[in-house]
């Protein structure tokens, strides 16, 4: 038989495997973290008898995320040396971690720091010091490529996350609109990252974003899903549950002068990776603290399996868990948490798709989850084969205990349909195309700014409080995001400097 | 009864209409000028349609076995009529004549169908309710194929597989209409028989759809197809016409034997003959020799390094003996190593510095193309270039895509790059445009190699002096995090084509 004929044979046996019935493939994949069973770890480690190993460092950090790491930063460069990390996983970062499978590095929460305004001194600060900003110019390789974002709405993908298929006269008048408050907002000079040092007490904090939108008659849906959108993203709640001042800081506070984000295939745990080279010697991982003892000349610290005696303390770890570890702890309750979960699925190839391309964030208009983020989008090569994607969702809907409950409650099959349902919206071969999902729930996610908080008396008190031991953790900003990590971090690093 | 009948109106109206439209559409698809196609065809349609409502009269007896033969009829010639038609395209002179033959007896059929099946219904209603009722579902099932055609079955089907689906539909309701008239109809089997036959010879046309549109792929050219072949990144295939190779990769032509010297000897010669004893070259893309046969011209040369994604297109250029008599089995030369390998990546992983660089890409069609183009990629570039040597890059036309070719030598400028655009006449592609780029200056070269068909040592400053209407405009460099270059070339190349 000729060559030809072998080959159109083989093609057309090809073919008629082709015609065989679908079989749903097999996706692999698990729940990754464990934090239902934290809490009894901690408990458990608290009973545990006097058999710790006596350890002493004069500086001890609880907590090696984002804050934690910012804070041996800066003790660091003020030529601190002695002080350990302590984090409770086998890998610091976080809500920054990443993970890194055979296709790419990806990230497991925070995947993005916007490019700095000029008035960001510390974050712009860090990013020279890490080669991100040379000489005024932010390197292109750790922007965002083109194309940035991209919505599923109407059943096709426009450019850009602000709807523009579809709309009428008056949605464009109120974008318009809407942009120009925006702009009004910003000039006032108020809105600043972090917030803290340029905010003045607002009555807007006193409202919800959707009062303010009503109030100020924004009843577009397009406009309400693009608002309500940015709340989700940035704070995990629904524009009712958000102070309406940090719904306009998310929209006010970028001066976007170069195009971004900054961001990487692991995300945020590119920057922990950098911020690791330096402090790696200082980090003891596995080491979850279960109870800490203040007194008048020292600290005491217990881990499972050490017992740290030192003269000053940064508690970087989440604040609610305070009340936990520590006779005399602080009034955490007023920090509301948002429930998270992502998901890292791996695909075999990218869905088929005509006349568009994938861009780095991927939002569908119809969808209580965010969207997917491409982590092999960043890659320099021009051929991209096998990806992952990371997947977002808030439990924005549900009162947050109801959401912990059902982050509890749901099993990874359950997780599964319900991502793929929800990405199949745009993309319908999604299911021949996934090889593996893996999930990470985040009970306590991050702090929401509810209407009232950030200018509350409760919290500017929490985010003072302290002698021998300090607090760190982003919740106290009342918004989390990496630059209030930073400020939190470096903020307690300088107070506690001044005690040990 | 009468609904189900009714029914079928619809379903065979709607199949007619498809017939029409798909024969409409494979007409302007081939031929062009799509105004004139689709009024031809749709004329001529309803005219035979007209000789079949004429016809009508002479069927007498036998009504309905007639009407399940038409249907037959209808389904098999309407069905085969894609399939017939691209490969008629493919392989013979008589596409126009078979076009216009097809739609005619199509038409006369589905032409038929209707007063036929009024017929049948008469005994059922009014006169005046059977006129209404038919002619509605008729119409109806008009609308309904003039929106499933564009929406589902040219998207999803296709038009070989859609023409034979709508065929199975009509043999389909043949059949039902041997049920339907079970008691009214002789030789019930046979004509059951023959319905079953029918319906095999088109799923046996769905099977071999593919293989009929490779056979047909050779339609899309203009000159006989020679070679044809899918590597894992793009479809590579040639025609010959006389003595002209061409090679279209992904439908987009390459080159053509009869000028694409004029393309590499402006591409290499005006730069690698300036640079005093050059030793080390590079080649990104390219991967059918052609510059590297040009490169091979300089004795001087020790090594040449080519690196292109496709190991499916080096290797046809590396063995293939037409390919090889073009390139002069320059992939193969003792001197040449042959990387397969995502050049910027490649670029990245390597730090061997040349003397001269060529850059002979595709042209920024795409956000993942235009990284090759980028502030971030001639920045890497300018890491492996020697302090005496050359870089030239294909910057698509000056003439067609003004702006895109200056962002490139701005995108150049602000990696650090002095540049030196130029540009030569390709007639298979026009006014095309290159640009030269150093770390210090640029001298065109005292001599060439000999032997060149286009260049010559005079003509080379010409080269560099552009006409008012090619001459710089403003641009923005093309960066990875705003690409502005693929705005642009989308842009102006949308208005060429308009
Ligand atoms: C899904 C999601 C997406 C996000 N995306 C972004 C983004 O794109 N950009 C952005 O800027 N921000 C993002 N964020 C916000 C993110 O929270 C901040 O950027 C930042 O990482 C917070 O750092 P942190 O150090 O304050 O808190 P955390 O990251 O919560 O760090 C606390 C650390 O303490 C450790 N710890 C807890 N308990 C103990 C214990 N008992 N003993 C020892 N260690 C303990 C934890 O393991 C953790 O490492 C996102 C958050 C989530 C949840």
């Amino acid at each position: 038989m000729s060559a030809n004929g072998v080959k159109s044979l083989a093609s057309r046996r090809a073919f008629l495997l082709q015609l065989a019935p679908k079989t749903e493939r097999r996706i692999e994949g698990a729940i990754l973290d464990d934090s239902h069973l934290r809490g009894h770890r901690l408990r458990d480690g608290q009973m545990r008898g006097g058999l710790r190993e006596p350890r002493k460092a004069p500086l001890v950090i609880v907590g090696g995320g984002i804050a934690g790491l910012c804070a041996g930063w800066r003790l660091l460069q003020k030529g601190f040396r002695d002080f350990v990390i302590l984090e409770m996983e086998k890998q610091a970062g976080g809500n920054s971690r990443w993970g890194e499978n055979e296709v790419s590095a990806y990230p497991w929460a925070a995947h993005y720091l916007p490019v700095p305004n000029r008035g960001s001194k510390l974050v712009r600060e860090l990013c020279t010091e890490l080669g991100l900003l040379y000489e005024g110019e932010f390197e292109e390789r750790h922007l965002c490529h083109s194309p940035q974002e991209r919505l599923f709405l109407h059943g096709r993908w426009q450019e850009g996350l602000e709807p523009e298929v579809g709309l009428q006269k008056a949605d464009r008048e109120q974008f318009q609109r809407f942009a120009g408050l925006m702009q009004e907002q910003a000039a006032s000079g108020q809105y600043t990252v972090p917030w803290e040092p340029g905010a003045k007490a607002s009555a807007l904090d006193r409202m919800s974003m959707d009062d303010w939108l009503r109030e100020k008659g924004f009843d577009s849906p397009y406009l309400r899903w693009y608002v309500e959108y940015g709340c989700r993203d940035d704070y995990g709640s629904l524009a009712k549950d958000t102070s309406a001042w940090a719904g306009v800081h998310y929209f006010a506070a970028r001066e976007h002068e170069d195009r971004g984000p900054l961001t990487w295939p692991e995300g945020n745990g590119w920057i922990v990776k950098q911020l690791l080279k330096k402090l790696a010697p200082h980090v003891v991982a596995g080491a979850m603290v279960t109870q800490v003892a203040i007194g008048a000349r020292g600290v005491r610290v217990l881990t499972e399996t050490n017992d740290w005696e030192s003269k000053g303390v940064i508690w970087a770890a989440p604040s609610y868990l305070l009340r936990y570890v520590m006779e005399g702890a602080p009034d955490t309750s007023g920090i509301i948490y948002s429930p998270w979960i992502t998901a890292n699925l791996t695909l075999d190839r990218m869905p088929r798709q005509a006349g568009t391309e994938f861009a780095w964030d991927n939002v569908i208009y119809d969808s209580p989850a965010l969207g997917y983020v491409v982590a092999t989008h960043q890659s320099l090569r021009t051929r991209i084969d096998e990806s992952v994607w990371t997947w977002y969702y808030p439990l924005a809907a549900v009162a947050p205990a109801e959401g912990r409950k059902q982050l509890l409650a749901r099993d990874w099959a359950w997780w599964r349909e319900f991502i793929l349902n929800d990405i199949g919206k745009a993309h319908r071969d999604i299911r021949q195309c996934v090889r593996r999902i893996d999930l990470m729930r985040f009970g306590h996610a991050m702090a929401r700014p509810a209407p009232g908080w950030m200018f509350s008396p409760a919290r500017a008190a929490l985010a003072k409080w302290g002698g021998r031991m300090v607090l760190a953790n982003s919740d106290l900003s009342g918004l989390s995001i990496f630059e209030e990590a930073q400020y939190r971090g470096v903020g307690a690093a300088e107070r506690i400097l001044r005690v040990v | 009864m009468a609904v189900l009948l009714l029914i079928s109106v619809f379903l065979i109206a709607a199949c007619g209409l498809v017939y029409e439209l798909l024969a409409g559409t494979l007409a302007s698809y081939l031929l062009g000028d799509s105004v004139l196609q689709f009024s031809t065809v749709i004329g001529s349609y309803l005219f035979a349609m007209g000789i079949g409502s004429f016809l009508s009269k002479y069927v007498g007896r036998g009504l309905v076995t007639r009407f399940i033969l038409i249907e037959l009829m209808v389904g098999l010639v309407g069905g085969l009529s894609s399939t017939i038609l691209f490969l008629a395209f493919a392989y013979t002179e008589g596409f126009r004549f078979l076009l216009y033959a097809l739609v005619i007896l199509i038409g006369t059929l589905v032409g038929l169908e209707i007063p036929l099946m009024m017929r049948i219904l008469q005994d059922r209603f009014e006169f005046r309710d059977l006129v209404a009722q038919v002619l509605t579902f008729d119409y109806l099932g008009a609308l309904g194929a003039s929106l499933i055609f564009p929406l589902w079955l040219v998207p999803q089907l296709g038009l070989v597989r859609g023409a034979l689906f709508f065929g199975l539909v009509n043999a389909a309701v043949a059949l039902w209409t041997t049920h339907l008239f079970r008691d009214r109809v002789g030789a019930l089997t046979r004509l059951r028989v023959l319905c079953f036959a029918v319906m095999g010879v088109l799923g046996i046309g769905m099977l071999y759809a593919n293989t009929v549109l490779d056979l047909a792929d050779s339609a899309l050219y203009a000159d006989e197809v020679i070679l044809a072949r899918n590597t894992r990144y793009q479809r590579i295939v040639l025609t010959k016409w006389k003595d002209d190779l061409r090679l279209f990769l992904n439908s987009h032509l390459q080159f053509s034997s009869r000028d694409e010297h004029r393309y590499h000897e402006a591409l290499v010669h005006p730069g690698l003959a300036a640079v005093a004893g050059a030793r080390r070259a590079l080649v990104l893309g390219g991967g059918d020799g052609l510059a590297v046969r040009e490169m091979l011209k300089y004795p001087g040369l020790e090594s040449i390094t080519l690196v292109d994604l496709d190991a499916g297109m080096t290797e046809l250029f590396a063995t293939h003996p037409l390919l090889r008599g073009i390139n002069k089995g320059s992939l193969t030369a003792p001197k040449v190593k042959v990387i397969n390998a995502d050049a910027f990546v490649w670029l990245e992983g390597h730090d061997g510095v040349y003397d001269f660089i060529v850059i002979d890409f595709p042209d920024p069609t795409n956000f993942s193309l235009g990284k090759l183009y980028t502030t971030a990629f001639y920045r890497l570039l300018k890491h492996h270039l020697s302090e005496g040597g050359l870089a030239v890059a294909q910057s698509t036309s000056p003439l067609f895509a003004r702006q895109s070719f200056w962002c490139v030598a701005e995108t150049m400028k602000a990696a650090g790059l002095q540049v030196f655009p130029y540009h030569a006449y390709v007639p298979s592609f026009g006014e095309w445009g290159f640009i030269m780029a150093s770390k210090h200056g640029y001298e065109p070269p005292a001599s060439l190699p000999s032997g060149l068909r286009f260049l010559t040592v005079s003509m080379v400053p010409d080269l560099f002096r552009f006409p008012a209407d090619m001459g710089p405009v403003e641009a923005q460099p093309n960066r990875l995090n705003d690409q502005i270059l693929v705005r642009y070339y989308e842009r102006e190349w949308r208005e060429i084509a308009r």
